[in-house]
């Protein structure tokens, strides 16, 4: 289903992957897509943002949900900087002492797979392009295709910011249409 | 964006699940550091027992935690 995907829409489906595994999740969900997505320097993700849907926000908000049990937002609650222990222990010990102490756990690696939301959202971000009677599905198609249904975990975590997903949708939409024309 | 994590820190500091993941980071963390101490201290030549005394633990509980662990520590090689 990717062989409308631009190289820049690819790329985030790619990075998804890499934000899931960094949270050492199992999988890749809407949440991931949308992190992805917020990641990128371009139009959409100043859009979102202009929107108050920000890629530092939403990674403190899944970082609770993170399986990694070193978690820096979970230490730095504590006025621990786990970024000045890791540089510390790497001094004393070479660098990446802290996560080889680790042993045997770590993070899920190999293939991750999408979530079911994840796979609708990336059909419909296709059910959008072709709303806009557009080709090549862009960043913004995915957004949208993100932002569609209120139960994708995306949408939830958008609303809770206090995020009006409704006008980022409408906002998104002008844009694509804007570059077609 | 340091306005939104204050928020989000002030919202949360009352929240029982944001303060039992920080504990079960620390203890994560200790264990970490706790490895890489004591593989260090094993390989400058420090008995089990010099190193129980220093963590406050009997030379048993500390050897049996590390006694079969692999080298995490790299030696130039």
């Amino acid at each position: 289903m990717f062989e409308r995907f631009t190289d820049g829409a690819r790329r985030i489906v790619v990075d998804a992957q890499a934000e899931a595994r960094e949270l050492w999740h199992h999988h890749i969900g809407t949440e991931h897509l949308l992190l992805s997505l917020l990641n990128d320097d371009g139009p959409i993700s100043r859009t979102a943002a202009e929107h108050g849907l920000d890629r530092a926000a939403v990674r403190a908000r899944l970082a609770r949900t993170s399986e990694d049990p070193l978690d820096p937002e979970a230490l730095s609650t504590l006025g621990i900087d786990l970024d000045a222990v890791r540089a510390a222990t790497e001094r004393t010990f070479g660098p990446g002492a802290l996560d080889h102490a680790a042993g045997g756990r770590r993070g899920p690696r190999g293939h991750l797979p999408f979530t079911p939301s994840a796979k609708k959202a990336l059909e419909l971000s296709l059910r959008h392009a072709i709303r806009l009677k557009q080709k090549e599905i862009h960043e913004g198609h995915i957004l949208l295709g993100v932002l569609h249904d209120d139960a994708f975990l995306s949408v939830r975590i958008a609303t809770e910011a206090g995020v009006d997903v409704g006008a980022i949708r409408g906002h998104v939409d002008r844009l694509l249409t804007s570059r077609a024309a | 964006m340091s306005d939104g994590v204050t928020l989000a820190q002030e919202a949360s500091s009352r929240d029982p699940a944001v303060g039992l993941r920080a504990v079960r980071a620390l203890r994560e963390l200790s264990e970490r550091l706790e490895a890489l101490q004591v593989a260090s201290a094993r390989e400058q030549g420090w008995s089990w027992q010099e190193i129980a005394v220093c963590l406050g633990v009997s030379r048993q509980a500390v050897h049996k935690k590390h006694g079969g662990k692999r080298r995490i520590l790299k030696k130039e090689d």
